[in-house]
């Protein structure tokens, strides 16, 4: 891969992160872990103060961070309640990210949040709305922010455009830019048979900023994005192939449920890394 | 409407009954009873989200009922309370009115005002940060102008009543508590202070003289009218011993002049 193209986008430089748990603010706080960079959940951090935030601030100063929202449901055909950007817009303010990301999804209904990253009808509406809610927040936030491929466990027969394209589709119309998860796109080949590596390859080079790895669980049912377990070897696979197609973009370890000590975690970038640092090589 | 909100409203039906889940069904790529068995895996996922964030807001209502129990609590107060915003920390704001209604909890009547005891203490958890008062500024003050002076709360900062212990029932539950087990629910009615010093909430039990002058304070009494009112309701209140405490806590963050306003 061209490492050179890649290099002078400052993005670049972050090499990989993990997610940032209040069950490993203690290890952040007490040593310099062998991370590059930190990703936050948003909403997690929307108080006006308080000891979260507090954190956050402190570890603002040691690592990059990236700010990952997962409740504005950009894509709900309702209205967006105007205070949420607003609490963004400040937690931005107050800890500077290097990014700023939000998902390819739905979850506001009439008078309800579901709280979960719903998937949308790909049609021609939902690519117009995404467009203009993407612009919007971009324009309130007065920056770039990326927009992450979602797992799925449904589609909607409606869907007529594959997600990549589509997410690619909203990355050159709105500027966005692209949050590939491929332990997402694993998924939802085991759950819709769609081809994970085909829709990698529609997503132009330059689009994806950001990448995020993370544990998937298999049942009878289908194949969940539980972010329980270390990354899955197919997960690596593509990755791998990620790495060759995109560059040595920066890479996330996410990790949500049953969280493990912060050594496990540091152990997976580690991989992620040599991968990375190979792939720089190439 | 439009088409995509067509879709999301019937999506969001299939999610919230069986009933609804049937009926669209067929919106959805596959066998139905595939269908049927991923939308009760975004049921679950819905019902884990909302049991996870009801639990963080009340750890202690949670240990009292045990975690199976809870979990239906949750349940059932998301099916009447829906989620309403994207942040999961405003989630459970009106359980306690939900406990207080709920049939399978009246053997517990002190549980409602435990539930409404620990959503100040979640909401002072994310609440603004505030330097205390620094006593020399207080000090500074001439005494003829406490008539003017007004004290102000940090954001953290909330006042409840209860006919039950709640201070001592939240002392018991903590993580860190290794005392002996014990609350005696018959001991008489409380006033509670929430506070937030630094970052942990603290919650403590006022005296009625206390309660009845933050209370005047909150409510934007002067100095004096709230020491009035505080002596009213007891008369052996000590307000520089009071004072003093509140401070050291970070009770008090503010303390201005109406003519400085």
């Amino acid at each position: 891969m061209n490492a050179g193209r890649a290099a002078p986008r400052l993005e670049c430089r972050l090499g990989v992160g993990v997610g940032l748990r209040a069950k490993h603010y203690r290890d952040f706080l007490d040593q310099r872990s062998d991370v590059d960079w930190l990703e936050a959940h948003s909403e997690n951090y929307f108080g006006a103060g308080g000891y979260d935030l507090h954190v956050l601030r402190r570890l603002r100063a040691d690592y990059p961070i990236s700010v990952h929202g997962v409740g504005l449901a950009l894509g709900s055909a309702v209205p967006e309640p105007g205070d949420h950007i607003a609490k963004l817009k400040r937690l931005i303010e107050a800890v500077e990210p290097a990014l700023v990301s939000e998902h390819l999804c739905w979850g506001r209904a009439p008078g309800r949040h579901f709280n979960d990253l719903l998937p949308l009808p790909y049609t021609e509406e939902a690519l117009a709305l995404m467009t203009e809610r993407v612009s919007r927040l971009q324009e309130a936030l007065g920056r770039r922010v990326l927009i992450e491929n979602v797992s799925s466990y449904l589609e909607f027969r409606a869907s007529g455009i594959p997600e990549c394209e589509f997410v690619a589709e909203l990355a050159r119309r709105s500027g966005c830019g692209v949050l590939l998860d491929v332990n997402n796109l694993y998924v939802n080949q085991l759950n819709h048979g769609c081809d994970a590596l085909a829709a990698m390859r529609s997503i132009p080079v330059d689009a994806v900023a950001e990448i995020h790895l993370a544990g998937h669980l298999v049942t009878e049912t289908c194949a969940i994005d539980t972010h329980g377990a270390r990354v899955g070897e197919p997960v690596w696979r593509l990755y791998e192939a990620a790495l060759e197609r995109f560059g040595a973009v920066p890479t996330l370890i996410e990790w949500d449920t049953d969280i493990p000590p912060l050594e496990v975690l540091v152990d997976e970038a580690q991989r992620a890394r040599a991968m990375r640092e190979e792939a720089r090589r190439v | 409407m439009s088409e995509l909100g067509a879709l999301q409203r019937a999506f969001g039906a299939a999610l919230e009954s069986n009933d609804g889940a049937r009926r669209h069904a067929p919106l959805f790529r596959g066998p139905p009873e595939r269908v049927l068995a991923r939308l009760a895996v975004y049921r679950g996922n819905a019902v884990g989200a909302s049991r996870r964030a009801l639990a963080g807001a009340y750890p202690i209502v949670a240990k009292i009922v045990g975690e199976q129990f809870f979990e239906g609590l949750a349940r059932e107060y998301l099916r009447g309370h829906p989620s309403a915003s994207g942040d999961l920390n405003a989630f459970g704001e009106a359980f306690a009115g939900f406990l207080a209604a709920f049939p399978h909890t009246q053997d517990l009547p002190y549980l409602p005002d435990v539930a409404q005891l620990e959503w100040l203490a979640h909401r002072a958890h994310y609440a603004a940060d505030a330097a205390a008062l620094d006593p020399a500024r207080l000090g500074a003050v001439p005494e003829e102008a406490y008539v003017r002076l007004r004290f102000a709360l940090a954001p953290a900062c909330a006042l409840m009543e209860s006919r039950w212990p709640l201070a001592r029932i939240w002392e018991v539950h903590q993580d860190d508590f290794d005392g002996e087990f014990s609350v005696d629910l018959d001991a008489g009615p409380e006033r509670i202070l929430v506070c937030r010093p630094q970052f942990r909430v603290l919650v403590g039990a006022l005296s009625a003289g206390g309660y009845r002058f933050l209370r005047g304070v909150a409510s934007g009494a002067t100095l004096v009218e709230a020491l009035d009112a505080a002596l009213a309701e007891e008369p052996a209140f000590d307000l520089g011993a009071a004072l003093a405490t509140w401070l050291d806590t970070g009770v008090i963050v503010d303390a201005a002049l109406e003519a400085d306003a």
